[in-house]
């Protein structure tokens, strides 16, 4: 009877150690106001994204000349833009191209930077060495200008390998040079992306094989596969659920920028970036054209840090907040 | 210390030769022909004979090695090529109308950076966890999730268009005109946010240290305690993430100039990156080398200044 008693708590115990992790950050986070804040907006965009082609009351391609530079109103609810085009739907695309190129971008980024962060890691020695120095290299330079420069480098071969491409198969999709915006920009955006990701994993790797409990269970006899399942697992992917929310925001800025200063998406193709560039020329006589693009870019980004803040507290609770 | 300085300058030469020889490869093989593109721009009829003669003026039709060769040699003797689409200019005098331009700008942000930044980091650290502490670093990271792009506009309509303060800032009329002030605040509020930040750990840092106890002990007053004990060992952390801070600064330039209509060095790249316009290219990429090495030198420099143990060998 006794026997049993001391079973089923050791069984609780364990039932409750189990699901603490995540609960717990969970619990965390609801309780962080501007996190939740954060969750609402980015939730927001996301759906503006997915749903936008269907929301969106107007064709946001077609232009018309009688009709330019309109204000808000009933007909069109944000006005329209120097060619006539609906404001509001060019918007709701807007959110489909920041969200689309975010989530491209971090996924491809991420899976370089992991792969690169846990070879490097593992592997150590000479590899680790020019891994890194790569990974240095990268770094030396700003962001921006190296994806600036890798787009303005590219275009051209890429432009030309797809119109081949579409001259060998004929697919229609491949006529819309939209397509080569978005694969230019992915290509860009993650060849920035990845190197912080590879530093982040390989710190990670590196510090955990050597903490005690890890050699514990080394000693102990634990399967290797049961190590890397139980505790090197959860224990390196907060930092990367973290990194992944913090560099949603900057991935967002860094598609508006890079569409705004003509690397990224070009006309009639819509982002918020090229918005706002192509009104910028008349914001004196137009201001709500700039403005509109601008504040929504900027409550998106606020959103996706927000978010961003909040997982890292939520995820790493030891981590003294000064 | 002589010694070091001259080592690190001799030692940077092959980096550049590196960087030289990357950004050449990468604009040798990137197929955008840039005579093609500029017949294209034009609409011009592209005639093979006349473009062919042309590519033999520019010297374009040569094996890569002996273009490479060439272009170092010719650099070497201070001659950086002609641009392709400015009407043929030559390289270096573009280079010296633009680049103080966007140095003056440049200083006066880093000025900017630290006769605001360090002070409001400092006061965030001293009052930490008061509402002064809470509104500074709030404020800093709004300044991270508003890009200069979205900040330009919004304040040109709100000073220009609703105040009336002030003129439309465009073009550049010298460092002291009243257009110079929205780029340069606009220029250093970006790595702002990271200043702020560090001195703040900084400060925090030695705020509890046995030697800052010692100093308020002997009866100093707290601005003498803060500027003469804490400061030098606060500003580690803002030295250490100069490279951050100056990537930030180039990248605000990109924009400022474009937005302001500035004729700066970083306006410059941007159109001969646009337009492929390797010599102009190759130019502000070798410029930009030579100051990250530069600004790397002035780091290490700025480390010993701050910490007497830091040795040059």
């Amino acid at each position: 009877m006794r026997q049993q008693g001391v079973t089923d708590e050791a069984f609780e115990f364990e039932e409750i150690r189990q699901r603490s992790l995540w609960l717990d950050a969970f619990e965390r986070l609801v309780r962080n106001k501007t996190a939740m804040m954060g969750l609402v907006i980015a939730i927001a965009v996301i759906l503006a994204a997915l749903l936008g082609g269907w929301i969106a009351p107007k064709d946001y391609l077609k232009t018309n000349i009688n009709r330019i530079a309109e204000p808000p109103s009933n007909d069109h609810y944000l006005g329209t833009d120097l060619v006539g085009r609906d404001v509001f739907s060019r918007l709701l695309h807007g959110a489909r191209t920041a969200v689309f190129v975010a989530v491209v971008t971090i996924v491809i980024g991420n899976a370089i930077g992991i792969t690169v962060g846990a070879v490097s890691g593992y592997v150590g020695g000479k590899v680790d060495d020019f891994l890194m120095r790569v990974t240095d290299v990268l770094f030396s330079f700003p962001d921006l200008l190296l994806a600036a420069f890798i787009s303005a480098t590219v275009r051209n071969p890429v432009v030309e390998q797809m119109s081949k491409l579409r001259a060998a198969t004929g697919w229609a999709v491949l006529e819309e040079t939209i397509y080569i915006d978005y694969l230019i920009l992915f290509g860009a955006l993650a060849m920035v992306n990845w190197p912080g990701t590879a530093r982040l994993i390989r710190g990670q790797i590196l510090s955990l094989r050597e903490r005690d409990f890890i050699r514990a269970e080394i000693a102990l006899g634990v399967s290797g596969w049961m190590i890397v399942r139980k505790h090197l697992i959860p224990n390196a992917i907060a930092p990367v659920i973290v990194g992944i929310s913090l560099s949603v925001g900057a991935v967002m800025l860094s598609e508006s920028s890079l569409s705004f200063l003509g690397f990224g998406i070009q006309p009639p193709g819509a982002s918020w970036g090229n918005m706002i560039n192509s009104n910028l020329a008349l914001w004196r006589i137009y201001p709500w054209l700039v403005a509109i693009p601008g504040i929504w870019l900027a409550i998106a980004v606020f959103g996706f840090n927000f978010l961003g803040d909040g997982l890292n507290d939520a995820l790493n609770p030891r981590q003294i907040r000064r | 210390m002589l010694v070091y300085v001259l080592r690190r300058v001799l030692l940077s030469i092959p980096v550049i030769f590196v960087v030289l020889l990357i950004t050449f490869t990468l604009g040798f093989f990137a197929p955008g022909d840039p005579l093609k593109i500029q017949f294209d721009q034009q609409q011009y009829q592209t005639d093979p004979v006349i473009l062919a003669r042309l590519r033999h003026l520019y010297g374009l039709d040569r094996p890569f090695w002996v273009q490479f060769g060439d272009y170092v040699w010719s650099l070497m003797r201070g001659d950086w090529g002609e641009s392709l689409t400015q009407g043929t200019e030559a390289v270096w005098p573009q280079v010296k109308r633009t680049f103080p331009v966007t140095f003056q700008i440049g200083a006066a942000a880093t000025f900017l950076l630290i006769v605001v930044g360090i002070p409001m980091g400092v006061l965030a650290a001293v009052k930490q966890n008061s509402w002064v502490d809470y509104w500074i670093v709030s404020f800093s990271i709004a300044v991270r999730s508003v890009h200069i792009i979205v900040l330009a506009p919004m304040l040109m309509i709100i000073f220009v268009l609703w105040l009336g303060v002030m003129d439309t800032p465009v073009g550049w009329k010298g460092i002291f005109h009243t257009n110079a002030i929205m780029p340069v605040v606009l220029m250093a509020l970006g790595p702002l946010l990271i200043v702020v930040r560090q001195t703040r750990t900084g400060v925090l840092e030695v705020i509890g240290e046995n030697y800052v106890r010692t100093a308020r002990a002997k009866g100093l007053r707290e601005r003498r305690v803060i500027s003469g004990h804490m400061m030098k060992n606060a500003l580690t952390p803002v030295v250490t993430s100069l490279g951050l801070i100056s990537s930030g600064l180039v990248t605000g330039s990109l924009f400022v100039e474009l937005i302001f209509a500035i004729p700066g060095f970083a306006g410059m790249g941007i159109a001969a990156f646009r337009a492929r316009d390797y010599p102009v290219i190759l130019a502000t990429t070798m410029v930009a080398a030579t100051l990250i090495i530069v600004a790397n030198l002035v780091v290490d420099l700025c480390y010993g200044l701050l910490d007497p143990r830091v040795r040059f060998e």
